[in-house]
């Protein structure tokens, strides 16, 4: 408002009345009294003046609504407006006499007003306030002037208008018919221009905002389609007697586009451009909208289509995305008027939480205006993208309009045809469901917010023109520039036609950022100039010339007197390319500056896709071909594309995975070196900069990715891939690192600990499976291989265990069947240390065990293990240092346990039981005997339970150091110089071994199972034959007095587990 | 068990390849002087061997009970608490530990952990030390920080605790702590002494070793005798009477840095660089170190090259693998030496032959 009546007044400043108040107390409630402070007063009372001129002078009120159409917008332009209220503020008291009068009124006011004449000596007038008070104003010339002056008013010197008041009016009214009446005549021949072109105080991009269908800039098919998507509403919103008419609109608009489709589109001066919007090929979206992009036919169909269906479209929501400034908004406003819908409009600014905005949309879609403007309502959501709990409320809002209409169309399909109109006022608030249209508008369309509304709405992308389809811009640009080019002769303002193309590049194409530019420069008197930027080679020496200075010489030496920041950036940029320039004989560059003269550049990242592309595409471009390259140019592009981008490493791993991939001339691959150091200096620097927290270098890092545009970019278009073996590496070493951890983890520490990782794989791995696959070895019974053959399985088992590796299923198919013979299909090595040396295209000459000799080695491996188990448990200690103490211990105690031989035949037949707690004695005695060791709390226990009941036998000691050499010889079957006396000694003399369960596995296949506890007379480790003495079966009693002997010469593993002890 | 591990000798005493530091540290230690150690040598030369002889020299056999302990300790680090799994080994008397695997973190390792584990005096004092000893492995790979806050743990503690440290290379542990220490550098044993310890296993184990087949195992070995032993038991596990002809299984990751080689002799362009890139993925992602597979490479490349580009392609080896070490991705850097060579030597072969 308060805009628009200014521009009002600016239209008729020699109106200005003389002497408002007579008249003003007729018609205007506010006071017109004289305010006590005549800068508060001013404002408001200049503009009652300029609101009631323009009511009363022009009658035709749609003339005037003519005149400002757009005034919704105006919210958005605050800035500008305030911008234009305080020029307007600014120069107005100079306007003409008749401010003074009023500020002398004003002023004079302080003394020599007063409520009675008689008070005032000297000429008065009465003034009367709208609320009937009145006043007496002293009329005096010299004084008023005295005073004006010092209080340094900028008002002229004037008298009052000798002209009566009424004879003034009387002009002010011809004249502003004779304007309006021009106005509009104007506004049929050039609909864009409703104004004078002297006229500046309005925004432009309001000022030339499209007002019909047939004004918009935004593509043709874009248009058409949002325009067909409100036509499909119509049967529904209007019913059906408009259907007739609707059709017709549709055939114009056939008529219309073909004629369109033959038309060139620089033809048509500014109407209509190709902006290469995309439909996105959405699998959900209706087949109907999807085939009418290509032929005209297509609306026909439609036609067809829609005499049959009556009701809305398919897709209730229309989601129009794009880039800001291509006319988003403008589009939904004027399709929408143009089918006949008043426009509702929500956008950020307004209160979007879920209940409000609820309360909003029923009042669109559901009621019905009762004031004047009948028409019905089209909802139009702008910014649903913005704010994301904002923008979330109305998403759900309009979600569940959706799927409470998609419920009810199943549900009362019939309903809804007969009164499709009426049908959710009839239901009333429970069924709230779309009956009016609504659009909605964002610029990021993958926005999370509007993910649900993405599967339900009817969506294209406006996506503008970006840079990546290259011929095209600069078309558009072109097209732009010619709109920009006749903008600017209206507008009386000079600019030259690459200026604005350079301008049309420089926003990307943003129409309402063009115009706000054009009209700031126009403001300033400024006109737009490209200046050239000219960088010559010439006598050896770069010459730069900026803005018709010429600069000379060294590079430091133009940097230092180059006086503008921009300039000296510009240079900077330039002489980067000297060696380029001296190679590829290039003797100068060209370059058109808009940046120093507009205020900014839109800051937009691209999705890193098209960065890649960008940096491994070389553009060309008709104005590559007339400068000999627009180096600086591009540099700055790209810089701005990868810096705001922002994920470097992502970019660079990117270059990395597709530069190899090019296809650029390198005979001696110099340029791929270089390439390949310049990712390494990305590299060096990333890493110094995290290190150090050098944040500010981080400017330096796009340069690298430009280096590489340099050197290998290509016209055609590169063929990129998303880098992922970096990440593939990164993963499967950790992978593999953590194996080896594992393993690492799981090898005795005595032999771990000489190796770090780094050393398995770099040393031990490729010997170590080379030992684990002895050629030499046959898969034949056990009871078959020569003592050498023997010797050497015992050592491969011993190996395995040691580094506690084993065979494991690759395939866990061991099928539970009767004979359970059925073992998987192959073994592979536990730890999986084969797949270190398992390199891509690599075969290596490692020997492969058959399955029969892994499976023998499986179970040789077990039982050795189990061995163990029951060694270390014997032993109370479970770290197996204390096991290889404990066998040098008994080693040493060797030959006093001989002596004690014959004590020791007579242990063999003492009572089982007395076995039994001799065994846990046997574990106390351990735990004593070493002081070493650590006690086993549970052995102690055991010893003060036992001991109470049993006796001690004196020759317990010796019988576990037998006991003791016994295991050691079990373990270390193969060690020489312990041989003979072993043998000489433990033939005929039992193990004692406590097992909570044993299973007897013959062949791999279990046998028998039970608990008990058992002996294991030692010749039974050599042959892997047990004879052992049952002494306790399944822990319920004991099997018999005296130990049984189990004779098993076969039995191939022995599963052992500790049991209880209570008899 | 491997014979590695079968014939490591226990004892200083038995120690052959480094019988001379081996004796002098006996000395050392019977004198009831022990100063904080840094042994530093190549992988494969015997460090570990004789720090362990020498803890058992120290605590007597007790040394050789451990138990390993995975445990996860809580580190306050200004305002938040850092969880940092760690594994040590651990007897009464003395503790093991790699602070290098924590990685960025270690530097808490060495403020927090290392410092709780001196600061504990050992419970049994009737020992015959009044010390528990800490062995630091791999301390080169420890940053700059966690060296510095060892310095000072080094000495506040040392009253009743020693440090044993243990890495490859000196040159990456600070003045500061290599101050602090009595260095001892053990050389990779000489390929005599290496033949000799082949010839000792080879009469232990009762096999006919031809002497200039353990001549050629030495050889191959690098000078590394863990690995010349390993070598050997892979002969004897694949042919078992030695002939002295017989071929060593190569280490499997050189076979293929030899391929690689071969194929970039073969054919130099983006293309072929490609494919080798790929391969030396391969290599990294099974765990080989880039500094190993550069230098390996490098070796590899210089065989088949012509003696005229020796010391450029050295020289770019070099300069690429500073440049490795100061930054993060080792692939960009290994993979510019490859261009850099393919360059380099194409152009000399269209140079020499037009």
């Amino acid at each position: 408002m308060l805009e628009s009546n200014a521009h009002l007044l600016e239209d008729y400043p020699d109106l200005e009345p003389p002497e408002p108040y007579p008249e003003e107390d007729q018609e205007a409630p506010p006071a017109a009294q004289p305010p006590p402070s005549p800068d508060l007063q001013f404002d408001p009372e200049v503009q009652i003046i300029g609101h009631k001129r323009s009511r009363s002078d022009s009658p035709d009120v749609s003339l005037s609504e003519a005149v400002r159409p757009s005034e919704e917008k105006r919210g958005r332009a605050d800035d500008s407006v305030r911008e234009n209220d305080e020029d307007w503020l600014r120069y107005s008291p100079s306007q003409g006499s008749d401010h003074a009068v009023e500020e002398r009124v004003n002023f004079v006011k302080e003394k020599m007003l007063s409520r009675y004449a008689s008070e005032i000596d000297g000429e008065c007038m009465p003034v009367t306030a709208p609320n009937g008070d009145r006043v007496y104003a002293k009329l005096n010339r010299s004084e008023g002037e005295e005073r004006l002056k010092k209080l340094d008013v900028r008002a002229n010197s004037h008298d009052l208008i000798s002209e009566p008041i009424n004879i003034l009016f009387e002009k002010l009214e011809q004249e502003a018919f004779t304007k309006t009446l021009k106005a509009s005549t104007e506004c049929e021949s050039v609909p864009d221009v409703p104004e004078t072109p002297v006229v500046h105080e309005k925004l432009w991009v309001d000022k030339y905002t499209p007002k019909s269908f047939t004004e918009l800039l935004s593509d043709e098919h874009t248009n058409r389609e949002v325009l067909l998507w409100l036509k499909q509403w119509d049967s529904s919103v209007f019913g059906s007697e408009i259907r007739s008419t609707s059709d017709e609109v549709l055939s114009a608009l056939k008529r219309h586009s073909t004629v369109a489709h033959h038309q060139k589109p620089l033809d048509s001066k500014f109407s209509r451009m190709k902006r290469g919007p995309k439909w996105s090929n959405n699998t959900y979206r209706h087949s109907k909208s999807m085939d009418e992009t290509g032929n005209s036919n297509s609306i026909q169909d439609i036609l067809n289509k829609k005499s049959k269906h009556i009701g809305p479209p398919e897709q209730k929501i229309l989601l129009l995305c794009g880039p800001p400034g291509l006319g988003k908004t403008t589009l939904a406003h004027v399709a929408g008027r143009h089918c006949g819908y008043h426009v509702v409009e929500v956008n950020a600014s307004d209160d979007r939480s879920t209940s409000t905005i609820e309360a909003k949309i029923l009042d669109v879609v559901q009621m019905n205006s009762v004031m004047s403007d009948s028409r019905p309502k089209c909802l139009v959501v702008d910014e649903i993208d913005g704010a994301l709990t904002d923008g979330k409320g109305a998403v759900e809002v309009l979600l569940k309009m959706v799927s409470a209409e998609k419920k009810s169309d199943v549900g009362k399909e019939t309903l809804a045809k007969e009164h499709p109109g009426r049908k959710s006022s009839k239901k009333g608030r429970h069924t709230t469901s779309l009956s009016r249209p609504v659009i909605c508008i964002c610029n990021d369309l993958y926005a999370p917010a509007l993910r649900p509304l993405r599967q339900v709405a009817k969506l294209w992308e406006d996506d503008g023109v970006s840079s990546s389809h290259t011929g095209f811009t600069y078309l558009f640009n072109q097209q732009l520039a010619v709109w920009l080019k006749y903008i600017c002769n209206k507008e009386g303002m000079k600019a030259n036609a690459i200026a604005l193309t350079a301008l049309a590049e420089y926003t990307e194409c943003d129409i309402r950022s063009c115009l706000n530019t054009l009209q700031f420069l126009s403001k300033k008197k400024e006109t737009l100039n490209a200046f050239p930027f000219v960088c010559c080679w010439k006598n050896q020496r770069i010459v730069l010339y900026v803005r018709g200075r010429e600069y000379i010489s060294k590079t430091c030496l133009i940097l230092a007197s180059l006086i503008d920041y921009q300039e000296k950036y510009l240079a900077a940029v330039f002489f980067g390319f000297e060696d380029y320039a001296m190679k590829n004989k290039i003797n100068g560059f060209s370059k058109f500056d808009i940046g120093s003269q507009v205020v900014g550049r839109k800051d937009v990242s691209r999705n890193v896709l098209d960065v890649w592309k960008e940096v491994f595409q070389r553009k060309k471009t008709k104005m590559e071909r007339k400068s000999c390259s627009s180096k600086p140019f591009e540099f700055n592009s790209l810089y701005s594309l990868l810096s705001n981008r922002g994920d470097g490493d992502l970019i660079l791993d990117g270059i990395h995975e597709n530069i190899l991939q090019l296809s650029y001339h390198d005979p001696v691959m110099q340029k791929t070196v270089k390439c390949l150091n310049s990712l390494g200096v990305y590299d060096l620097l990333h890493q110094y900069i995290m290190r150090t927290q050098q944040m500010p270098l981080q400017v330096y890092l796009p340069s690298i990715a430009i280096t590489v545009n340099r050197l290998v970019a290509q016209v055609q278009k590169p063929n990129i891939e998303w880098p992922r073996s970096y990440q593939r590496f990164r993963t499967m070493m950790t992978e593999k690192m953590d194996i080896l951890n594992t393993w690492h983890y799981k090898i005795p520490p005595q032999i771990a600990r000489h190796l770090s990782a780094v050393s398995f794989v770099e040393d031990l791995i490729s010997p170590l499976l080379h030992i684990l696959t002895p050629p030499s070895l046959k898969p034949v019974a056990l009871q078959l291989l020569s003592d050498k053959e023997k010797k050497d399985l015992v050592q491969l088992v011993s190996t395995m265990v040691s580094y506690s590796i084993t065979y494991k299923n690759t395939k866990s198919d061991v099928l539970p069947n009767s004979l359970r013979h059925v073992v998987a299909d192959d073994l592979s090595l536990d730890p999986p240390i084969g797949g270190f040396i398992n390199f891509k295209d690599y075969t290596s000459n490692h020997y492969v065990l058959s399955l029969a000799m892994k499976q023998i080695i499986v179970h040789e491996v077990e039982k050795q293990k189990i061995l163990q188990v029951n060694i270390d448990r014997h032993s109370g200690n479970e770290s197996s240092s204390g096991r290889h103490e404990l066998i040098e211990a008994g080693t040493s105690n060797a030959q006093s346990s001989k002596i004690n031989h014959a004590a020791e035949i007579s242990v063999k037949n003492i009572q089982n039981e007395n076995n039994i707690w001799e065994a846990r004695k046997y574990n106390a005695n351990a735990a004593i005997v070493s002081p070493n060791l650590h006690p086993d709390k549970g052995v102690t226990d055991n010893v003060k339970l036992l001991n109470t009941g049993s006796m001690k036998k004196p020759s317990a000691g010796s019988f576990f150091d037998r006991f003791r050499k016994l295991s050691s010889k079990g373990l270390q079957s193969d060690d020489r110089t312990e041989k003979k006396e072993a043998s000489l000694e433990i033939d005929s003399r039992p193990l004692l071994f406590k097992f909570n369960e044993c299973k007897i596995i013959l062949c791999g296949v279990e046998v028998h199972s039970f608990k008990g506890i058992g002996y294991v007379s030692k010749e039974n480790f050599r042959s892997h034959s047990m004879h052992f003495s049952l002494l306790k079966h399944n822990g319920k009693k004991p099997y018999q007095s005296k130990a049984k002997m189990f004779k098993a010469s076969a039995i191939g593993k022995l599963v052992l587990k500790p049991c209880y002890l209570t008899v | 068990m491997l014979w590695v591990d079968k014939y490591r000798p226990k004892t200083l005493d038995h120690i052959t390849v480094h019988e001379e530091i081996a004796q002098n540290l006996k000395k050392l230690v019977t004198e009831q002087d022990c100063p904080h150690l840094l042994f530093y040598g190549p992988p494969g030369s015997g460090k570990k061997t004789l720090i362990m002889a020498l803890l058992r020299q120290m605590f007597g056999v007790s040394a050789e009970k451990v138990k390993v302990e995975n445990r996860t300790w809580k580190v306050d680090a200004g305002s938040r608490s850092i969880d940092i799994e760690l594994t040590t080994l651990s007897s009464v008397n003395h503790i093991e530990l790699s602070p290098g695997d924590a990685g960025f973190q270690d530097r808490y390792i060495v403020q927090e952990i290392i410092k709780e584990m001196a600061k504990n005096r050992p419970i049994d004092t009737k020992g015959k030390k009044g010390f528990k000893v800490l062995v630091l492995n791999e301390v080169d790979k420890l940053s700059r920080e966690a060296q510095h806050s060892l310095r000072r743990t080094m000495e506040k503690y040392s009253s009743y605790c020693r440090l044993i440290l243990c890495c490859n290379s000196s040159s990456r542990v600070t003045e500061a702590i290599r101050s602090r220490c009595l260095n001892v550098r053990i050389n990779a044993p000489s390929e005599e002494q290496i033949v000799r310890t082949l010839e000792f296993i080879g009469k232990k184990e009762g096999l006919q070793l031809p002497s200039d087949f353990a001549a050629r195992i030495a050889e191959k070995s690098n000078r590394n005798l863990r690995r010349a032993i390993l070598s050997l038991e892979t002969c004897r596990v694949q042919q078992y009477p030695f002939s002295s002809k017989q071929t060593i299984p190569p280490m499997d990751w050189e076979e293929y840095i030899t391929e690689i080689a071969t194929d970039i002799m073969k054919e130099q362009s983006p293309k072929r660089l490609f494919q080798v890139r790929g391969k030396l993925y391969e290599l990294l992602i099974n765990c080989i170190p880039p500094e190993i597979i550069l230098k390996r490479l490098l070796y590899e490349l210089l065989r088949k090259l012509d003696a005229e580009l020796k010391l450029e392609v050295c020289h770019w080896a070099a300069y690429y693998e500073h440049r490795m070490r100061l930054g993060q991705k080792a692939i960009f850097h290994i993979e510019a030496f490859v261009a850099k060579f393919m360059s380099i030597y194409k152009g000399f072969l269209i140079a020499t032959f037009g």
